[in-house]
């Protein structure tokens, strides 16, 4: 038992253990309540709902009304969970700290400007969710959940993302840490 | 009702193994894309191998029955994906 804490306080787990327990999450998913574990898909069903409220006209659209239903849907509700678990693991490591900039690698690149790091994550948050808003979702709505269902459509997203992904990186950071 | 104690309760398991693999931090995220660390690819890679198993296995069992597969649209799935990749690689997320 002692052993399983201590394990458990570690700040880092192997991924391959880490993996191998989101696999039963995902599982889990399926057989108690027949959902699928995602992510982006819960902003659009809040965006939907705040955009109704606010601008029924422009929001009274296919996309809206039928792919996605606004709403405090599961994915919400998942998402809240997903807000309390990550504060639980970094509790639990006692690595849990409110910061500007969240990491040491950003700033060695682009420096400490808060700002910087808040506006550039804005825009690229943007990009993301409309490519997953085009693809069908994200990294764990259709990459890991599709493709555990084994989905064509999981693995042309893995395939674009990391092709874009990898030029991305190569084009703004190359060499330069 | 119970559905969403559920999803609260996934949830909360979710983000503590995205923590815990270090997946919340924005240098594993673009390392990856850098072809430096490899985290992202061990987590995801092994989260599909054993969910894929047990779904597969569950189902064959009958226990189960699929929930709606995404869709597949080539031209979309793809385009999408190309577009996802560039916001992640400059968020971190």
């Amino acid at each position: 038992m002692k052993v399983l804490i201590t394990q458990f306080r570690k700040e880092e787990w192997s991924p391959y253990i880490a993996g191998a327990l989101l696999g039963l999450v995902g599982i889990l998913a399926v057989f108690l309540s027949d959902n699928l574990l995602g992510a982006s898909g819960a902003f659009e069903n809040i965006a939907g709902l705040i955009g109704q409220a606010v601008a029924p006209e422009a929001f009274d659209n296919v996309y809206f009304n039928y792919v996605m239903p606004p709403g405090i849907t599961w994915g919400v509700v998942l998402m809240v969970g997903v807000f309390f678990g990550g504060m639980l693991g970094a509790k639990s490591s006692r690595t849990w700290k409110l910061r500007m900039i969240s990491d040491e690698q950003w700033k060695v690149v682009f420096g400490n400007k808060w700002w910087k790091r808040w506006l550039i994550a804005f825009v690229g948050a943007i990009i993301l969710e409309y490519g997953a808003g085009i693809a069908g979702g994200c990294t764990s709505g259709l990459a890991i959940s599709g493709g555990m269902l084994l989905a064509p459509a999981a693995f042309l997203f893995i395939a674009g993302m990391f092709a874009s992904g990898i030029i991305t990186a190569w084009l703004v950071y190359g060499r330069r840490f | 009702m119970s559905d969403y104690i559920i999803a609260l309760f996934l949830g909360v398991f979710f983000g503590l193994l995205l923590q815990k693999a270090g997946l919340t931090k924005y240098h594993k995220i673009v390392n990856v894309f850098r072809l430096t660390d490899f985290t992202v690819l061990k987590f995801m890679m092994t989260a599909l191998i054993v969910s894929m198993t047990g779904l597969y296995s569950l189902k064959w069992l009958g226990i189960i029955t699929f929930p709606n597969v995404p869709a597949t649209y080539i031209a979309g799935n793809v385009i999408g994906g190309l577009i996802f990749g560039v916001g992640m690689a400059i968020t971190g997320y």
